[in-house]
């Protein structure tokens, strides 16, 4: 099945094909979390704060489904 | 006073009495920094009657490419000093209060008690533990925001809604390391929280609630993002 996954801020540069505009399509048998999402993409999960999908807070046991659109942070913290 | 504020007064449903408001309104800006430096100058400009700045550090030559709010020769200069006395001269109408201070368990209650909304102009996740639960105890509104690099981060957080802790979880990485920052880019983002904050003081449109709204640079383009409350928030949380 087909997820979007949108990599913010300083995560970018594990996903350097991400359309500018969109995030990343990425094809991924079921059953799939959000952690394994980001491991298949490369993304220490010890680098990510805050995780979205379809635009609301989740979290990396969150299970996707085909078409989840799922974004995720690293801590920004300055000021 | 009215000449001062004239261009605000146009504004559509920006009336005396909303001026008045601005006037009797009591921000406490957390941070004198990058963010800092975009919002102090815009709500003493607009009005508000008293604007605290917590910050005890000094003035160094580092910090002079994205903090606009000090000159060279404020070098070794206290911030809250440095920053009161340009704020003071941009506004003599206003109140400015600062509190050469570090925010402490011991001392973050007193300090927000004397003021009716929060801006965290921070630069650590510890800080803005601490603001949260603060702010949560005294019900205080506050404006969330953080920079790093090319990007940034924005949200306003109301008594009774989502806290802080419900939209960045527990259980974390650390901060990273103190990274570049493009100078503008805390300017823009602190330009936003001040703009949430008069319009949060005015009750003008809609705020930030529930909405992280995040800025790329290098894109470049803004993204919005909802969150809720999590019932399990060990900050507001029942459980
Ligand atoms: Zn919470």
């Amino acid at each position: 099945m087909q997820v979007e996954l949108q990599l913010f801020a300083t995560l970018r540069k594990y996903a350097p094909d991400q359309p500018l505009d969109k995030g990343l399509v990425m094809n991924v048998e079921p059953p799939l979390t959000v952690s394994i999402l980001l491991e298949k993409a490369g993304v220490p999960l010890d680098k990510v704060k805050i995780i979205m999908v379809n635009n609301r807070h989740a979290g990396f046991d969150q299970e996707l489904a085909a078409g989840d659109r799922v974004a995720a942070f690293p801590p920004v913290a300055g000021g | 006073m009215t000449e001062r504020y004239a261009r605000q007064l146009n504004l559509p449903h920006w009336t005396p009495e909303t001026q008045q408001h601005l006037a009797a309104a009591r921000v406490l800006v957390v941070g004198a920094g990058g963010l800092g430096s975009a919002v102090l100058p815009y709500l003493v400009a607009a009005g508000i009657g008293l604007t605290g700045i917590v910050e005890d550090d000094r003035v160094d030559l580092t910090n002079l490419q994205r903090q606009v709010l000090y000159d060279t020769q404020d070098i070794g200069v206290p911030k809250a000093e440095a920053a009161s006395r340009r704020l003071a001269a941009l506004n003599p109408d206003v109140e400015i209060r600062s509190h050469r201070t570090r925010l402490e368990p011991g001392n973050a209650a007193a300090i927000l008690a004397g003021y009716d909304l929060v801006v965290d102009c921070t630069d650590n996740s510890a800080a803005r533990e601490l603001l949260n639960r603060t702010c949560l105890n005294l019900e205080k509104p506050w404006i969330h925001a953080a920079v790093s690099e090319y990007f940034g981060q924005v949200t306003t957080l109301l008594p009774g809604g989502p806290c802080w802790q419900c939209l960045s979880g527990t259980g974390a990485p650390a901060d990273p390391p103190p990274a570049g920052i493009l100078g503008p880019v805390a300017g823009l983002i602190g330009s936003v929280q001040a703009t949430e904050a008069l319009k949060q003081l005015t009750g003008t449109g809609r705020l930030l609630v529930e909405r992280l709204l995040v800025w790329d640079a290098l894109l470049p383009g803004w993204a919005e993002f909802s969150y809720r409350r999590n019932p399990d928030c060990w900050a507001c949380g029942r459980g």
